[in-house]
């Protein structure tokens, strides 16, 4: 530490102090001018990019008005934290299989995206709603496919 | 006869007491425990007990295929998820032989050192912070938030960004992400002086750390210590120079340098590297090769059997990939040498002699992220 702390030093170090003091107060009167940078949230809702990565959701087509899913289980297979499971249906034999119910554990989900990767029909996307809480962590369980039928 | 008792009449071990600094606290960035030996105020003996974020990432990796990992990589080190993911893809691709396309390897260095800007913002800024300075927080904190959005708009998340695939990335840039990524660069070389006058000018901030936790260049390079810390000791190693991975070999880029080893060394390091990632990231967009963004790979890859080592620089420090394979979609091993576990370590060879203050100002320059130790 400094041995000669006299009274000089002392003086010298109230004015680099308050020279500090003074930039510093500068700064914050010069931004109270500028305008606000925050998204005032509740009453000022942010617009999600086109590629957020929400929950997945199925893609209706326009051919067919509905999803392409043919049930093939490779998004449940390759997701890491196995929180996919999704049950095909046949109406009549020889028919295509196609997704009947598609569940997600959203509350265990880590939104790598690696499941709409994969889809061999391009039927997944990322949805774009971010407000997901819930009271219960059963309502995290999500079958695409009735949220599918409430969109159409 | 009334017998007065000194603080020296007293025993050195009945004087010394112990005090728990964390698991839970502000200063702490995180879940790290310090158990402090105290003579008064003066810390005599430091240690770090760390595992309290321990998930076991590198057992995890043995138990899933190569592709199911790219979550885990991103949540190591949180604050610079990009070049950790970047990183893990880089080492398969080497494990692979994955020849990946130019204007990949060239996206992948825009987003990692958009990345790195973004660490160093919140690393600067929490280190200030913890000395006791709120305001540029708030400031440092606007800048990194325009970093999250721009990052946003390509990668679909904030944090933990999954952009990188093996081969390739997900998705491609465009001329707005690069109009505003040219935005953001002017705006943040005139923010410099902001920072300047608010913070490497101020009286306290010098006082607190000019001389404070020097780092010699021995004990430095004894602990392993890498990245801004061991800069700031004066040893010019970095290993996107000295082992050029992912096109680094093609920017013109400094590394900065500081002799002094001190708290106030390793800050000014950073906010030096800041400066050369917005070089870098502007020589690159200048210089976007066209092309594809993906090598045509298949959907599940399968690597031959032996093993690689992939070091990387990410905004701590040299990070290292080492994985085994066996010739199955399964790794055999998968290693993470973690630049923050050595640069942790070397608090407890220098902090003897400092006050209990000055560990957190320390604490605060080295940059740490728990989650990357425990792993």
């Amino acid at each position: 530490m400094n041995t000669s702390y006299g009274f000089k030093q002392y003086v010298k170090e109230i004015f680099t102090g308050s020279k500090s003091l003074i930039i510093g107060m500068g700064i914050t009167l010069k931004h109270m001018f500028k305008p606000i940078v925050t998204v005032q949230y509740p009453r000022q809702k942010p617009i999600m990019t086109p590629h957020f990565r929400g929950h997945i959701e199925a893609i209706i087509f326009d051919d067919t008005k509905s999803h392409h899913c043919v049930a093939c289980g490779l998004c449940a297979r390759t997701c890491p934290s196995h929180v996919i499971k999704v049950q095909g249906e046949k109406t009549k034999a020889g028919d295509r299989k196609y997704g009947k119910q598609y569940f997600i554990d959203f509350t265990k989900c880590s939104l790598c995206g690696l499941c709409v990767d994969v889809c061999p029909e391009k039927t997944l996307k990322f949805s774009d709603e971010y407000e997901l809480a819930f009271y219960s962590r059963w309502d995290g369980v999500m079958d695409i496919m009735q949220r599918l039928e409430e969109r159409k | 006869m009334l017998t007065m008792k000194t603080i020296d009449d007293i025993n050195i071990n009945e004087r010394l007491y112990q005090l728990n600094l964390g698991p839970q606290h502000p200063s702490t960035h995180g879940v790290l425990h310090f158990l402090l030996t105290l003579d008064g105020e003066v810390v005599v003996k430091a240690e770090m007990l760390i595992g309290y974020t321990h998930r076991g990432h590198e057992k995890m990796a043995e138990n899933r295929i190569y592709e199911q990992f790219y979550p885990n990589s991103a949540r190591m080190d949180y604050l610079s998820g990009m070049i950790f993911n970047t990183g893990y893809c880089e080492a398969v691709e080497k494990l692979c032989g994955i020849e990946v396309p130019k204007r990949a390897r060239y996206i992948r260095v825009i987003t990692s050192e958009l990345n790195r800007v973004a660490s160093h913002l919140l690393g600067v800024m929490d280190f200030v912070m913890g000395i006791g300075a709120y305001t540029p927080f708030l400031y440092g904190w606007d800048d990194r938030e325009i970093i999250l959005d721009l990052l946003e708009t390509i990668t679909g998340s904030r944090l933990t960004y999954n952009y990188s695939r093996f081969g390739g990335v997900r998705v491609d840039i465009d001329q707005t992400f690069c109009d505003s990524a040219r935005r953001f660069i002017d705006r943040m070389r005139e923010r410099f002086k902001l920072y300047n006058d608010l913070i490497t000018g101020n009286i306290i901030f010098i006082k607190r750390t000019v001389g404070v936790g020097v780092i010699s260049k021995d004990v430095a390079l004894d602990y392993g210590v890498t990245g801004p810390t061991l800069r700031g000791s004066g040893v010019n190693y970095d290993v996107r120079k000295s082992e050029p991975y992912s096109s680094y070999e093609d920017f013109n880029f400094e590394i900065p340098t500081k002799e002094e080893g001190d708290c106030m060394a390793r800050y000014l390091v950073r906010l030096a590297e800041i400066e050369q990632s917005l070089r870098i990231i502007e020589q690159a967009m200048n210089n976007l090769p066209d092309g594809p963004i993906r090598a045509d790979v298949p959907c599940f890859i399968t690597p031959p059997a032996g093993d690689c080592y992939h070091s990387f620089e990410s905004a701590r420090g040299a990070v290292g990939y080492y994985i085994v394979s066996d010739g199955t979609r399964i790794p055999y091993r998968l290693k993470v040498r973690a630049p923050s576990f050595s640069n942790l370590f070397v608090m407890s060879k220098i902090i003897p002699g400092h006050f209990v203050a000055d560990l957190v100002a320390i604490f605060g320059s080295i940059d740490v992220t728990v989650p990357e130790i425990d792993r």
